[in-house]
């Protein structure tokens, strides 16, 4: 591994995905683990509003069959090379709403992921866990 | 040396180019982890722009099918170059000054004007209806600040050409000359209005809260920059780096150029500009929300404009 991806790894950028999740672990995401307690950006990450911008996507929510399409389109506009990290059991194996007609849950079916952070919600440490673990695994892809 | 070869190193090296690249992204480092500690966190490491931009430059530039390519590509280039050469238009007090042959203030005044357009032409070049909003709001920003930093000028050339016994001057050099031996002018009170027309106009200018209107994550996801990824994006950040070390050193050779000669000015120099980003920038970014584009729009029309107004009476007058 050559000092550029090095020097790169250390400025993982977050994207938020809501593929029809509930909103317990978007709370988590956007204000537990964001507050100054927890603190992302020592790590150097920054939530960006952009998909173009994203390195690091963190999906929450089962895959709705309504959502879909427009999830496996945003993620076709993240620019490579990207880590996908699964928030919440929803994603992982569709948690309550397993066996629904109206979700596609589990998510790796139709993406790939990373790394599974588990949790009814997760907990803002198994979060910020979950993205060091996807830094590592994004320092490999660079 | 001849003059061709200096001209070019003080675009390329210093003041402009490398130096104000590598300055205003170390500045824009502090400010993020002075952010940080204000809000009583740990925050990034203090190198962290550096690792974005290392970082931007691996990613895929992907370019919407939508968008007009030459403009989409072409305007954070313009940007980038239009920054340093600006940053190469400006004094360092006691240790360098532009040669008149890159122009004077009304120049960098035009220079100044071009990130707003970039982010205009980028906006609306990528073809993203957020960006479409971005340029409106960036647009009618530009309108309202631009009148209030004119009038600033103008009140100093006003100053400093009366001081010296004749009409308005543009010269950059000459203000920071007749300043280091006159005295600042953030000493008389007659110039103060203008100066805190300045403090108005400048954080409008770098695109921070409360005036980041433009740009606004939550609302408009980046507006302009929506669509940019990879290096596109990182010549995007080096603009705002560099326009970061223009603004600010435009702010100290306008009012404070005091400092020794030679190198200890130009650390006086790069301290000062801490100074006013740490204030200016972090504190006010952490202890302010962001405005809607009307309320800054009607700020920027009332206050600013009235301050540089009474500027330019006092600095004629007094």
């Amino acid at each position: 591994m050559n000092l550029i991806s090095r020097i790169s790894a250390r400025s993982p950028w977050l994207y938020r995905i809501n593929a029809g999740s509930c909103n317990g672990c978007d709370v988590e995401l956007a204000t537990t683990a964001c507050i100054p307690r927890y603190d992302v950006e020592r790590l150097g990450c920054k939530y960006c509003g952009s998909p173009r911008h994203a390195d690091i996507v963190l999906i929450t929510g089962p895959l709705t069959v309504r959502v879909k399409d427009k999830v496996l389109r945003l993620y076709g506009e993240i620019p490579d090379p990207k880590v996908t990290v699964a928030v919440g059991i929803c994603p992982i194996s569709g948690g309550v709403f397993r066996g629904s007609y109206a979700v596609c849950a589990p998510i790796d079916q139709y993406i790939p992921i990373d790394v599974n952070v588990p949790g009814c919600p997760p907990r803002p440490q198994a979060i910020l866990e979950g993205v060091a673990m996807a830094i590592e695994i994004w320092k490999e892809r660079l | 040396m001849p003059e061709s070869l200096a001209l070019l190193l003080s675009v390329a090296v210093f003041p402009g180019g490398v130096f104000a690249l590598g300055l205003g992204l170390a500045l824009k480092g502090v400010d993020r982890r002075l952010a940080a500690r204000l809000q009583r966190r740990v925050g990034p490491p203090l190198m962290q722009p550096f690792f974005d931009l290392v970082k931007l430059t691996r990613k895929r530039t992907m370019i919407p099918d939508v968008a007009c390519r030459a403009v989409f590509l072409g305007a954070p280039l313009a940007g980038v170059v239009a920054m340093l050469l600006a940053a190469a238009l400006l004094p360092v007090p006691g240790l360098y000054e532009p040669s008149p042959a890159l122009g004077d203030l009304l120049v960098l005044f035009y220079l100044l004007a071009v990130p707003a357009v970039v982010l205009m032409l980028a906006g609306s070049a990528s073809g993203s209806p957020f960006g479409a909003i971005g340029f409106s709001r960036e647009m009618m920003l530009m309108l309202a600040y631009e009148i209030p930093i004119v009038l600033v000028i103008v009140a100093v050339g006003l100053k400093t050409g009366i001081g010296r016994g004749e009409g308005m001057t543009l010269s950059l050099t000459e203000i920071v000359r007749y300043q280091r031996a006159h005295g600042a002018f953030l000493l008389d009170p007659a110039m103060w209005p203008a100066l805190l027309a300045f403090l108005a106009f400048f954080p409008a200018n770098l695109g921070i809260v409360p005036f980041d209107i433009a740009e606004a994550e939550t609302e408009v996801l980046e507006g302009p920059l929506l669509e940019y990824s990879g290096p596109a994006l990182g010549l995007f950040k080096m603009m705002s780096a560099a326009k970061a070390v223009v603004v600010l050193g435009l702010g100290i050779c306008l009012f404070f150029p005091s400092g020794p000669d030679g190198l200890p000015g130009l650390a006086v120099h790069a301290l000062k500009m801490l100074a006013l980003m740490a204030v200016g920038v972090s504190v006010l970014r952490v202890s302010a929300g962001r405005m809607r584009i009307d309320q800054a729009f009607g700020f920027f029309l009332k206050w600013p404009l009235a301050l540089a107004v009474a500027g330019v009476a006092a600095a004629v007058l007094a």
